[in-house]
């Protein structure tokens, strides 16, 4: 057996291992938390372009604000739409982007949203609670765009999508190929939560979210 | 471009050849995909050292990594670096290496045997068989990667694959 003979064995046969999804989609979120840390605090320019990105999303959402509520409400109560969050969760974690505004102020992330879409979801860090705030994007969902909201909880990244309610709705939990998903409303938003941390920690990820939003600031 | 677009440019395309040098080097899936996570970081944030070619640049990246991993995994054990050779040769002789699940699911018998040779040899061996076998690198590339002048990478090829004859020949693997 000659060198080229054996090289060719070795090419034919041997294995060549593969990156698998999960530390692919692990590797793309602990890059997008290292850009988000890296990330330079707001300064006044942005300050200012914020004001733009406002007034641009006032009239923005003038516009279309008739288009995304005759959107928005087939989005409740379709059986498929937990998987359909689900699938858009593992999109972003494996082709990306995870994240289209990568910060961990929240004063930076909601502006963002101005322009965007046509409501402005609230935005909170629960770094204390244990769920960092990375960044927020786009997501669409049954062909509507709707402000998603991305923690880092250890090495799981949490996804929240918010779009406006009509109704409250108590905590409910499902599970979608081993992706807990997580929904309530309030009185204005729908919360849909979903990762692959267990079901227990997204309760608190809720708990500690609904705590936020009624505690005075 | 931000450095999380040019890692993803640059970095990432290569995402796979550093998880089969890890793999093949650490002959671990968990501890392969703990170090690559950790090397990628490292690239990241010194991805402004990275000049010419990502690929060599990222894998050098990895395979110091892999190495440092194992002499931490041999200082916590306190034990000599021999164990895992010897281990290693033991498991070769009673034919225990080819039973590597992935492999045998997965394979033709060439491939277990082939498999088991290449895991059998000293991780200073099996690193140039990888690089320039099932990657594909030229010399100069692996020189860069292994930290090496371009004729020892050649003399430690040459010594793989008289190893490697010797045992596909045994095993009674033809071309």
């Amino acid at each position: 057996m000659d060198d080229e003979q054996l090289s060719s064995l070795i090419r034919r046969h041997a294995t060549r291992h593969v990156a698998g999804v999960g530390l692919r989609s692990e590797l793309r979120a602990r890059i997008a938390i290292a850009a988000a840390a890296a990330a330079p605090a707001p300064t006044r320019r942005l300050a200012f372009a914020g004001w733009r990105a406002a007034l641009a999303g006032f009239a923005a959402g003038v516009v279309v604000a008739g288009a995304g509520i005759a959107l928005l409400p087939p989005l409740r109560g379709t059986s498929s739409l937990p998987a359909e969050l689900v699938a858009d969760h593992v999109r972003a974690l494996g082709a990306g982007p995870l994240i289209e505004v990568a910060s961990s102020d929240r004063h930076t992330v909601k502006p963002w949203f101005q322009g965007r879409i046509d409501y402005a979801p609230p935005v909170y860090d629960l770094k204390d609670e244990g769920f960092a705030l990375i960044g927020g994007r786009i997501a669409r969902v049954g062909g509507a765009p709707v402000a998603t909201l991305a923690f880092r909880h250890g090495r799981h990244v949490v996804d929240v999508f918010v779009w406006p309610a009509q109704a409250l709705q108590a905590e409910r939990a499902s599970q979608v190929r081993g992706f807990n998903v997580l929904h309530w409303s309030d009185a204005s938003m729908q919360f849909w939560v979903v990762s692959d941390a267990d079901a227990a920690e997204l309760e608190r990820f809720a708990s500690a979210w609904r705590a936020r939003a009624a505690a005075p600031r | 471009m931000s450095d999380a677009g040019r890692f993803e440019s640059l970095v990432l395309p290569w995402l796979d050849a550093a998880y089969n040098l890890a793999r093949w080097l650490l002959r671990d899936e968990a501890a392969a995909e703990d170090v690559v996570q950790d090397a990628a970081l490292r690239a990241l944030r010194h991805l402004g050292s990275l000049r010419g070619e990502a690929r060599p640049w990222f894998l050098a990246i990895v395979r110091n990594a892999c190495f440092d991993h194992v002499q931490a995994r041999r200082g916590r054990r306190e034990q000599g670096g021999w164990e895992d050779e010897a281990l290693e040769a033991l498991q070769w002789q009673s034919g225990q290496a080819g039973a590597d699940a992935a492999s045998a699911l997965q394979g033709t018998r060439e491939r277990v045997q082939i498999d088991a040779a290449i895991r059998s040899l000293a991780p200073a061996l099996r690193e140039v068989v990888v690089l320039r076998e099932i990657e594909g690198l030229d010399y100069a590339e692996i020189a860069q990667v292994a930290g090496l002048p371009i004729g020892t990478v050649m003399s430690r090829l040459a010594r793989a694959r008289t190893r490697l004859r010797e045992l596909l020949e045994q095993a009674g693997v033809r071309p």
